[in-house]
Formats: structure tokens, sequence, C-alpha cells
């Protein structure tokens, strides 16, 4: 069988297997289970007070819930991902290997005591919980517009990426995955920035119309489904959709990762395979044989290397990933929400396991399954963004039902995508109806006039959304990584002072806030400059060869402390109802 | 006569998660000592492989992988204790309303 699937990867990049029906069928299906899973939570949020049930579940979920929902970033960066062990190979198991401790650092360093302070303040969104533990509306008010402002950037991304893949799935459209030639969104990792795509839309509308007419029905689609089951649900609709589509994501690279060993006959017959491959496509791009080594030693080894020779990974971004992966998803504002919901501490510490078994079961066997990629299609070139769907179709082409297998594995990014989205939704529709309008314009609002309001809002978000996707904002993709990063530099350090310091104060929190998101940007912008300077893609800078999370969580404790020392502390009974127990004494 | 204690959940949170930042940080020491020193840079031709895996990403990664999946089985089971969250307040119980002073920014 391997003979015969390399010799179907000429490396003039072959066309894949057609989509065929089962990739459409199988969105179809994600959509209407999606939409069932709404309704199912709004009766759910029927019998309970609005807030607390459709925000926050009324803080009854469970492990599978926690687990697999809570610190997963973003469909995104578990789609830009297999491109990169394509392109760049071992390297990339040492960029994303942080994820093994992310289960410990998730629900082991502030979990129990988020659920604590949330629980005992009445809490329901992050902003809640800063204000009441420093008794202080502007630490409420600040956080709550960095979420607003970050999540909405991140999330309004997102919804190109879901029309894209409505647009791939379409029978006949001859694309595969989130690739060049569309305006691409995916919110990939920081170090991927430069993929931000630079031509220019048409401006004759007529052509623009008929040549966009299948992402316009996409955008549409998408929208209408996932603000829609969002709005009628809230919370529980978002946690269950998510949990629904990591169950999927799981199962389809168990069977993918089955079939690639199977077709290979062992895994080290495709590693050799892949590296032979790698020599072989710089030959055969006309490198001499000592670049060919070279390329070969850079596919096999930690650094990896860039188109333009630079090492891909040097140690001191290796570093910086991990850092970002189990701080980042630690105090991440969606991920904050959900742990606030958990049902008790036992729920907490089920999910570290059932998280670190998912983990473990999802990116060692990826990063094999895109091994064998390398080997089965040596060149995809710019189209290494298609790896999982080529895999997908070429590896179950001759099974029966196949179509219908690669379908599910085609329509995973989807589920990932919507639930992103959705999660983002609602923690930005909190934002402004909770911790703006409740808080600041109207307190005195009844349980109907924000139920009322919050659906009114979230539909203004989708048609926000829709509008600004439509003929989609260029560089939008340099944004997206200006906000990840900020985010989540700007959360991770306060989360934890408020958690464990007493003497933290308020004006601390937001320094250390404001300090983490603007080192970050900061740094982004000095990205920027330096990119338009040299006519280059855009890419974080490196100040000393650490990615810009680093300097922001640094910035971010130095200032925190430092306010902190040189501020009035909180008025200690504030501190003793979230720090102490009375207990009678002996 | 009422005797004020640190809360026992804040003592063994803290505990905890002070455990879990020493794992991240051996993990991370480990991971990126040895990734650095045996897989920076090399030669495809003295390369091994264990289990169809190219050694340092064996050694360097996937066995800490599975160490730290059985420690997560250690923490969940062991390490962290069991509390009791209280019962979830009314949302402004605890919560300043607008009226009172801020009285923390110096």
């Amino acid at each position: 069988m391997v003979e015969w699937l390399l010799a179907q990867a000429t490396p003039a990049i072959p066309d894949p297997p057609a989509a065929g029906i089962g990739a459409i069928v199988a969105l179809v299906l994600f959509i209407v289970v999606s939409v069932w899973l709404g309704t199912v939570a709004q009766r759910v949020v029927e019998r309970s007070q609005f807030i607390q049930g459709y925000f926050q579940g009324n803080r009854g979920l469970g492990a599978w819930t926690i687990a697999l929902t809570a610190t997963v970033q973003s469909g995104g960066t578990f789609m830009g991902f297999p491109s990169l062990v394509y392109t760049y190979g071992w390297g990339v198991a040492l960029w994303i290997c942080s994820y093994m401790v992310v289960p410990m650092t998730g629900f082991g360093l502030i979990a129990k005591r988020v659920a604590q302070i949330s629980r005992r303040t009445g809490a329901v969104t992050m902003p809640d919980l800063f204000r009441a533990r420093f008794g202080s509306p502007t630490a409420g008010l600040i956080s709550s517009l960095l979420i607003i402002v970050f999540m909405s950037i991140m999330m309004i991304a997102q919804f190109k990426a879901g029309a894209l893949v409505m647009k791939i799935a379409w029978p006949g459209s001859g694309t595969l995955a989130l690739s060049e030639d569309g305006p691409t969104a995916t919110p990939v990792p920081v170090e991927q920035a430069s993929a931000a795509s630079s031509e220019t839309p048409p401006r004759n509308w007529q052509s623009w119309l008929a040549r966009e007419k299948i992402y316009l029905i996409g955008l549409a689609v998408f929208s209408l489904t996932v603000v829609g089951y969002t709005l009628i649900g809230g919370f529980l609709a978002a946690v269950w959709t998510d949990l629904l589509q990591s169950v999927m994501m799981f199962l389809g690279v168990m069977l993918l990762f089955v079939l690639a060993m199977m077709a290979f006959g062992g895994f080290e017959r495709a590693s050799r395979q892949a590296i032979a491959n790698v020599e072989q496509a710089a030959l055969d791009q006309g490198k001499t044989p000592e670049q060919a080594r070279q390329a070969a030693s850079a596919f096999v080894s930690g650094n990896g290397q860039k188109p333009n020779g630079m090492p891909w990974l040097p140690v001191t971004m290796a570093f910086s990933f991990f850092c970002f992966w189990p701080f980042a998803g630690t105090a991440s504002p969606a991920g904050v929400v959900r742990v606030m919901a958990c049902k008790d501490t036992s729920v907490l510490r089920k999910s570290i396991f059932l998280l670190a078994i998912y983990n473990m079961g999802i990116y060692l066997p990826l990063i094999a399954i895109c091994i064998a990629a390398r080997a089965m299609m040596p060149d995809l070139g710019s189209k290494s963004d298609e790896v999982i769907p080529r895999m997908a179709l070429t590896l179950t082409q001759s099974l029966p039902l196949g179509s219908w297998l690669s379908g599910l594995i085609l329509a995973a990014p989807f589920g990932a995508i919507m639930a992103t989205v959705s999660s983002y939704l609602l923690v930005i529709a909190s934002g402004l109806v909770r911790d703006v309008y409740q808080r600041f314009v109207n307190p005195q609002v009844t349980d109907h006039e924000i139920r009322r309001l919050t659906y009114f809002v979230m539909a203004g978000i989708g048609i926000v959304a829709v509008g600004l996707n439509i003929d989609p904002v260029q560089h939008l993709q340099t944004l997206v990584v200006f906000s990840s990063g900020c985010a989540a530099s700007a959360f991770l350090i306060p989360t934890v002072m408020m958690c464990y310091w007493r003497g933290a104060t308020a004006a601390g929190t937001i320094a250390a806030m404001l300090a983490g998101a603007s080192s970050a940007f900061g740094l982004n912008m000095i990205g920027l400059l330096i990119a338009y300077r040299t006519q280059t893609s855009f890419a974080a800078y490196a100040l000393l060869g650490f990615d810009p999370i680093v300097w922001g969580l640094a910035m971010s404790l130095v200032t925190g402390i430092v306010v902190s020392l040189c501020t009035r502390p909180p008025e200690a009974a504030l501190v003793s109802k979230l720090f102490d127990r009375e207990e009678k004494a002996v | 006569m009422t005797q004020k204690h640190e809360d026992p959940v804040l003592v063994s949170s803290r505990r905890e998660a002070i455990i879990v930042f020493l794992i991240w940080v051996v993990a991370c020491t480990y991971v990126l000592g040895f990734c650095y020193v045996f897989g920076y840079n090399r030669d495809p031709k003295t390369l091994t492989f264990v289990l169809g895996i190219p050694d340092w990403v064996f050694y360097g990664i996937v066995i800490p992988w599975t160490i730290s999946t059985l420690l997560s089985f250690w923490v969940a089971n062991f390490l962290i204790a069991d509390d009791d969250l209280g019962e979830a307040q009314e949302e402004t119980a605890l919560i300043p309303t607008a009226s009172k002073q801020e009285g923390t920014h110096g």
C-alpha cells in the first residue's frame, strides 16, 4: 500500500480525492446538533434566574465539560498546528509540548480559589471577581474593557474562518482548507503571524459577488447558526457544543493515526521517508547537496529552519512557548468563567486527569500523522494548511463509508470555530450587559430587561461581525496576533495576585493588567514598524529572542508588586472576608 | 468568642499552586535542557529512533509527557484536597454599592 500511496504523491501537488457529499452532510449534522443543544440549554436556563443560568449554567458543570473546554485556546490554534509540523518537522513537538503540564497548571494554580471567591462574592464574570475582591468598580471596569476589546477582535476574525470552512466543504469548491487565496483569518499562534495575506480585494462588485457567492452563503449560515444557538441557550449551549467538537476531534485524530500507521507499517519508516523527502525536495528546488542536508537536519532538529535560513524555534522561543500554552490558558477570560461554573472541587480534580489523557492522546498522534503526511505527500508547499483534510481524504478513500469518515474529520474545524465564537460571544455580551450596563448605567435593571438586552446585544455583535467580514478587513490576522498576545499577558498575574496575596491593591492589579497588555502591544507595534520599514511580513518583535508574552508577564508581575506595595491596601474587612474563616475558639 | 483562621481553601490551594508551579519549573528545565543539548542542529545520520520516534523527541518530550500524565493522576487524586467551596451567594452580597468609596487608590 505504501508504494502506491507514495506513487500518488508527485511533487506537482496532486489534486486530492474530492471532498464528496460526506463533508457537507457532516457540517449540516454539526449545525443541527448544535442548535438542538441550544434548545436543550434554553430549557435549563428557563428554570433559573437569568444571569446565573444564562452566563454561568448555575454553577453546575461536570468534569468532562470543564476538562475538555476550559483550557482549549481556540479552534485556530489547533488548526494551524498540523501545517507547522508538516513544514518545520520535529521541532514543532518542542513548540507544543508544554501542553504536557497544561492540565495541572490550568486546574491546579488558581482554579479552586477562583471557584471559591466567585461563590463567596456571587461573581458571574471575571471583572466581577476583580471588582468584588478589591471593592473597586474601576478594577472591574478596566478589566471588562480590556476583555471586550481583545476578545471582540479575536472573535470577529473567527467568523471569516467559519465561512471559509463552509466554502471548502461545498462540493466541487476545489480547496480543502483555510488557505492562501481566500482571505485567511485563522487565529494562528504568534509565531505564524507572517501568514497574513496581502492581496487586494477586487473592486468590481458584480464579479466579486459571483466569485464570493459561496463564501457569503457560508458566512450567513455560519453566523446564523452560531449566534442563534448561543443566543438561545447561553453558556450551557456554548459549553456543550464545545464538548461535542472536542470529542469529535479526538475520535478523528485517533482514526487518522491508526490509518496512517497502518499505511506505513510503522512509524520509523514514515519518519525516515519524511526526512528523505525533505532532502529530495530541497535538491529539486536547485539547492546544493550541502543545503539539502541542512534542510533535512533542520527537519529533525528542535530548532527547525525558516525559509530565510534562520532557526524557526531558537531556544528562547522554545522557552516562550513553554510559558505561553500553560499560562495563557490558565487565565483566559473564557476559561476562568468555566472554572467559576464548576460544580465542586472533585470536578476540578477529575478534570486534570481527563485533560491530561486528552492532550496526550491528541497532540502526540497529530505530530505523528503530520510527519507521515510529509512522507506520503512530499511537497504540499503553500498548501500545507490542507495537510489534515488531504490525509483524511487519501487515507479513507479505500474504506467503506470513507467519504462519511473524512466528512466528520473535515467538519471538526468547523465545530472548533463555532465553539470558540460561541464562548467569546458570551464573554463579550456578559461584559457589555453585566459589567458595563448593569454596573454603571442601570444597577436597578430587572431580570426581564437584562434578558432582552442580552439578546439584543448578541444579535448586534453578530450583525457587526458579519458586516466586517463581508469584505474582510485587510491584515485582520495581524490584529488577532496583537490581541491574543496582549490578552494572555494581561490577566494571569492580576488573577494570581487576587487569589493569593492579601496585600494586593486595586491600583496594583489595574497597573499589572495595563502593564502586561501594553508591553505586549508595544513589542507587537515595534514588530509592525520593522515589517513596514523592511517590507517583510509581520512578526512580533522578539526582544532578546523572547516572545512578547514573556515580557508582558514579567512587566505585569513587577508592576503589580511595586504598585501594590506603594498604594494603600484594601480594607481589612474586605480582605478578611475572602482570606479568613471565623471559627469558635476552643 | 471567635477566632480568625486562614481560610482552609486558601491554605490548600496555595500549597497545591506552589507544587504545580514547581512541576512546571522542573518540566521546563528538563525538556528545554535535554532538547537543546540533544535536539538542536541534529545530523540525520547520527539520529536513532526509539519506537519510530527520533531519540531526542522520545527522551526529551514523549517520556516527560508520559510522566506528566502520570503526575496529573497523582495531582488529581492525591495532591489536591477536596474542599467545600461554600454556597453560591446572591450576586450583590459582598459587592460594594456605587455609593461606597473605593478607598484603595493611593
